[in-house]
């Protein structure tokens, strides 16, 4: 439904998309994930075909909007970083405008506009002013626009910051619900999220495509791994050489120096079980166990597996050498 | 295109700037119908309407770039751009919904002063043809002139750059044909009278005067058609600029 070949923005000197290319099926869910500054907004701000990419293509529904802008930016239905609000016009208002520049036929306006309101569970604050709306609401105002039209193709740039919890999670189910007939790409930093809701992830750094595939495979490598953090009373040096004596332990990812008695470490075990041994090695080493707990897999650590690879370096023994030169 | 240009007219009446504006032109217009007025037994004039746009021009031109300041400049500050580009909207429909919505409002505006001659009528006697002859040529006079600040409005996002660089714009203009005189200008006849024949002041005068010129009419309209498509370039160029 939407295919991006070789896709390049250059702003002056800064590239801040790298010849990327990837592909959206028709009814799926795609999720684009990055840090601050990876270029996703500048990829979806290309899509949607308000910047002129330096290079590359852009089919939507193997139409390309060079050819047919018109037809091309009907089918999409977008809403950006910052939601684009006339904050002097009621919530109706400024819906009913937008069904009217994106042409959608006027027997067909109330209708939409009724039905993107109560999907974004606004339709009491129809008659507000949007500049007296809170963030969040106007967020989900920015939302119910992309709705209008009926696009087939939605893209949504971090649809749900600013939300609070309870907000976040009715618009991850809208998502779901918007999912049968409806192709999306939404970008968000938030891993959790992008997996609670995406069929595939593709994943972006410093404008370059680090990897993309789908969420089980994606999310399986990282959250197949057993990752533990494990506060410790004793020095880092000693429980580290402790540590790497249990065969159980994978690798060992981070050391981190807390006080002179006490050191943490994240940890990835082969098998749940090896915590108890972990356990018992701890306690005949006399090393008191502060805290255990299960890590869950945070976006840093799927880039640190996809840029970074996985290998423990021993970082404890040196900086500790280090300390006392 | 006309949800666009019903939005912006809309938009002028959300905030108090239209209120603002027409009041101050009602009142320039007044002040110079009630100066003509008093003077007119002393000097045994005839009174023209066409007369006080001549007169009064000056200050009314400055009102425009108050219209046409947020233009482009609010939508890209407010990141609206993208809604407008994103959508089956051209630069072309942008353009020229925005520019008839300035231009209903800026007649709304001047029709507030129609007032005037149809009291008169009741008192007196109008001339119509030069009356309609004299609004016609204010209001193409008028719209070159918001063209021309819708231009410095898409080259910013801050309407108040817009503002400031729209009256600056606009004394150019006003102060065009003045320049062709200079007598460092007298020395170069052929800039001398192509600055003076581009210059919409002198064009005015005719319209102003009661006399209706086609060539005059021609020329606002070659004005204000070069002064969009320059808009419409800029609106577009700076979407390759940016981000
Ligand atoms: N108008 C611009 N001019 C110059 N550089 C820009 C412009 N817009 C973006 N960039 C640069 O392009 C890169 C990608 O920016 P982009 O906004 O696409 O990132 P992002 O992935 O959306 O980040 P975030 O998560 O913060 O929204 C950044 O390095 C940014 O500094
Ligand atoms: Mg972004």
């Amino acid at each position: 439904m939407v295919e991006i070949k070789n896709l390049t923005k250059q702003y002056g000197q800064i590239t801040a998309v790298n010849n990327i290319s990837f592909t959206a099926n028709k009814n799926e869910i795609l999720g684009f994930l990055g840090p601050n500054g990876a270029g996703k907004s500048t990829t979806m701000n290309m899509i949607v075909g308000y910047l002129p990419p330096t290079s590359g293509q852009i089919l939507i529904d193997g139409m390309s909007m060079n050819e047919n802008p018109k037809e091309v930016k009907k089918k999409i239905g977008y809403l950006p970083e910052l939601p684009p609000l006339y904050l002097d016009m009621k919530v109706i208002e400024y819906l009913k405008f937008v069904a009217g520049i994106k042409e959608v036929p006027k027997s067909e306006r109330e209708h939409q506009v009724a039905r993107a309101l109560s999907r974004l569970k606004i339709t009491d604050m129809r008659k507000r002013v949007i500049k007296n709306l809170s963030k969040g609401y106007r967020q989900r105002v920015g939302f119910a626009q992309a709705l209008i039209g009926d696009p087939q193709v939605l893209i949504l740039d971090e649809p749900t910051v600013g939300l609070d919890p309870n907000q976040t999670m009715e618009v991850r189910n809208l998502i779901n619900m918007l999912r049968k007939d409806h192709t999306i790409i939404f970008s968000s930093h938030i891993l959790q999220e992008v997996s609670a809701v995406c069929d595939r992830i593709v994943i972006i750094d410093k404008g370059q495509i680090k990897a993309v595939d789908t969420k089980e495979n994606l999310t399986g490598a990282a959250e197949g791994d057993i990752v533990y953090i494990l506060k410790v009373e004793g020095e880092c040096k000693s429980v580290e050489a402790v540590l790497k004596k249990i065969s159980g332990i994978k690798n060992i990812m981070e050391v981190n120096y807390v006080d002179e008695k006490t050191s943490e470490f994240k940890i990835e075990l082969e098998a749940e079980d090896v915590r108890k041994e972990i356990i018992s090695e701890m306690l005949e080493n006399d090393m008191s166990i502060i805290e255990i707990k299960k890590m869950t897999m945070s976006l840093e650590d799927v880039f640190a597996s996809y840029t970074r690879g996985r290998s423990y370096s021993g970082l404890a023994t040196e900086e500790i050498d280090d300390d006392k030169k | 295109m006309f949800a666009l240009f019903k939005k912006e007219v809309q938009s002028y009446f959300y905030s108090p700037l239209a209120y603002v504006i027409s009041a101050l032109f009602v009142l320039i217009y007044s002040l110079s119908f009630i100066t003509w007025i008093t003077s007119l037994e002393k000097l045994n004039l005839q009174f023209s309407f066409a007369a006080i746009f001549y007169d009064q021009f000056f200050y009314f031109i400055f009102l425009i770039p108050m219209l046409t300041m947020k233009t482009f400049a609010e939508e890209r500050r407010a990141n609206t751009e993208v809604l407008l580009m994103s959508t089956p909207l051209n630069v072309f429909k942008i353009v020229m919904g925005k520019f008839l919505a300035i231009g209903l409002v800026f007649f709304m505006i001047m029709a507030l002063t129609f007032l005037y001659p149809l009291i008169t009528t009741m008192y007196g006697e109008v001339r119509w043809g030069s009356l309609i002859c004299g609004y016609l040529g204010f209001f193409l006079w008028g719209m070159g002139c918001v063209a021309v600040g819708m231009l410095v409005s898409s080259f910013t996002e801050n309407q108040i750059i817009a503002a400031i660089f729209g009256e600056a714009a606009m004394l150019l203009l006003f102060f065009m044909d003045g320049f062709s005189q200079i007598q460092w200008m007298q020395n170069k006849p052929v800039l001398s009278s192509l600055l003076s024949a581009v210059s919409p002041k002198v064009r005015f005068e005719g319209f102003a005067t009661g006399v209706f010129r086609l060539s005059d009419m021609v020329f606002y309209i070659l004005f204000i058609t070069v002064f969009l498509a320059w808009t419409m370039i800029s609106v577009e160029k700076r979407r390759w600029n940016r981000g």
